[in-house]
């Protein structure tokens, strides 16, 4: 079996442009079972163009991405294909739909039906309660109110819950805890263990480097819409890291 | 948030749900006062039983479009276009042909949805376009002519009529009631309980995240717009047995009477929250206005004037002023 054999996913040289503006010149990391990848760089750089391609919201304009050694076909690269094959995303500002419920905002794109045309609205209930009992979330009130009458905190339960419930392979988080307090940012990365013990690959992108150097097994620095080869965070100090996201140094 | 206007948004929803009652026993009151028994009497209000029918399932027509933020004011056009392709259908192809109606009504709504998602144009200026369009159509096609339901099949060819008695009937009381009363049963649980119901209002609480999560937004725009044209359709069915004519000016302005029933059933036109029963009692204050202003004599214009306004305090209340940052 050659290296990336085992590898979950293998990005290779995608790019994506935006009416002329290259926001990802190239971008290439692998990611194995179990694994924490740390996506690094300033703002601009193009993680979340990077990460947004992973997820499916965008189709790059060149080179591919293999999921369990399986290229992605162009044409299938959207996001229900990728959550199909279990990635799933938890984005900055969580991607709630404010006016509907918890359960809802759970099955977001996946409702279950009955009948072909309703809502299963029993199994809606039931499998939310599942899930937030294993995030052991408990103080949500009612599932029936909508998801803008919770709290930032809560709201936050239902995002990763939504994330972890789907992701079986791969779950992507962007900024999870930049607004949370050290409480929930400690939970955030109880979850974050959790889910990898089960051998669910995590890309998390943080601004804070501690943080980074806390949970990751291995840092992918992004810079001007490059990436340099992803490294393991013993490889380098944190004044290295800093100097690779700000300057765009090799790492060696 | 802050605490405070936590609880200002609790009570502004708390008065856009309760609104509509609140407006129509108002109304009632007011009619009661000023013409009493008249007003009261069982002859008018199954006058009302039978005017409100069709005004009512262009609000959920309306309803359909406005959960998800968007607008149709094509309705009024679309009702008379359909109406008088229902009538025509049926001097082609007999009773069946009322078809060609409701599928002209579901075909003006693909074209009023495709329009709006594909080429990204507002779902405003779409269907003020294809007012316009739609009615220039209809004087095309009739050659600004009518053609008339009738009882009994008609001897002389002077005027172009086809005998229909079950449309005329299905127009009468209680029959036309009936009919609404079952829509509006179909149409709460297609609200209510459906997939379909539940994208209408998170497609108006958030359309980017539904693309983020791989729901097909795109198409299913064109669909909600599908609905509401199809909605159109059966009440063109109820109108033609109503009115027994399809006419080149059947249905005008009968857009902001289906907007003004859905705003004054409290659903903002900002999407994202609606209610069909809440439409049901905004349609039926409607036709009351319009009843008891008759009633109480008051010219036809003025009446026009007082229903104007009644529009604009029905937005004003049902606007949610958190969703909208600037006005134009």
């Amino acid at each position: 079996m050659s290296e990336n054999g085992s590898a979950l996913l293998q990005v290779e040289e995608v790019s994506k442009s935006f009416g002329g503006v290259e926001a990802l010149r190239s971008g290439s990391f692998t990611l194995s079972r179990g694994e924490i990848i740390a996506i690094v760089g300033a703002n601009g750089a193009g993680k979340s163009t990077l990460i947004k391609i992973v997820a499916g919201v965008y189709r790059p304009d060149g080179g591919r991405m293999l999921v369990r050694g399986e290229a992605v076909d162009p044409r299938h690269h959207t996001v229900s294909h990728m959550r199909h094959l279990g990635i799933e995303v938890v984005y900055q500002d969580l991607a709630i739909v404010p006016n509907m419920n918890a359960p809802y905002n759970l099955f977001l794109g996946r409702i279950p039906r009955r009948l072909g045309i309703f809502v299963d609205e029993g199994a809606m209930r039931h499998k939310t309660r599942e899930i937030l009992d294993d995030l052991k979330v408990k103080t949500v009130q009612s599932l029936r109110e909508p998801i803008s009458a919770m709290s930032g905190g809560q709201q936050q339960s239902i995002a990763i819950g939504r994330a972890i419930a789907w992701g079986r392979e791969i779950v992507i988080l962007d900024e999870p805890t930049a607004a949370l307090g050290p409480t929930e940012t400690g939970e955030v990365e109880r979850l974050m263990h959790e889910i990898r013990e089960r051998g669910t690959a995590v890309i998390l992108i943080s601004h804070n480097l501690e943080q980074v150097f806390r949970l990751a097994d291995r840092i992918l620095v992004v810079h001007h819409g490059l990436t340099t080869p992803a490294f393991p965070k013993s490889a380098v100090t944190g004044d290295q890291l800093v100097r690779a996201i700000t300057l765009g140094e090799q790492v060696a | 948030m802050d605490a405070s206007g936590e609880a200002r948004a609790v009570r502004g929803e708390l008065l856009r749900n309760n609104v509509p009652y609140i407006a129509i026993v108002l109304v009632i009151l007011l009619f009661t006062i000023v013409s009493g028994d008249r007003f009261l009497s069982l002859r008018n209000w199954t006058f009302i039983a039978q005017q409100t029918p069709v005004l009512l399932l262009l609000a959920y027509a309306q309803l359909i479009v406005v959960t998800t933020g968007s607008i149709d004011i094509s309705v009024g056009s679309n009702l008379g276009f359909s109406m008088y392709m229902g009538v025509l259908g049926m001097v082609w192809l007999g009773p069946a042909g009322i078809l060609l109606g409701i599928l002209s009504a579901t075909l003006i709504g693909f074209i009023n949805g495709s329009i709006f998602s594909l080429l990204k144009i507002s779902s405003f200026v779409t269907t003020l376009a294809m007012l316009i369009i739609v009615r220039a159509m209809l004087n095309i096609i009739s050659d600004g002519g009518s053609i008339y339901v009738t009882e009994q099949a008609a001897t002389g060819t002077y005027v172009d009529s086809v005998a229909a008695p079950w449309l005329l009937a299905l127009g009468r009381f209680p029959n036309i009631l009936i009919f609404a009363i079952v829509i509006t049963a179909l149409m709460w649980v297609f609200y209510e309980k459906t997939v379909f119901g539940q994208q209408l209002k998170a497609l108006g609480g958030s359309e980017r995240v539904l693309s983020l999560f791989g729901v097909s937004v795109t198409w299913f725009k064109i669909q909600v717009f599908v609905a509401a044209g199809f909605m159109v359709g059966l009440a063109s069915l109820i109108s033609l047995g109503r009115s027994g004519a399809g006419t080149l000016r059947a249905g005008e302005q009968f857009e902001l009477d289906a907007i003004a029933a859905v705003a004054l059933g409290g659903t903002p036109l900002t999407g994202g929250h609606g209610s069909v029963l809440r439409t049901v009692v905004g349609a039926l204050t409607l036709t009351v206005v319009a009843n008891g202003l008759t009633i109480a004599g008051v010219d036809p214009s003025w009446s026009r004037v007082a229903r104007g306004l009644l529009l604009i305090i029905a937005i004003a209340i049902s606007l949610n002023r958190r969703r909208i940052g600037v006005v134009k």
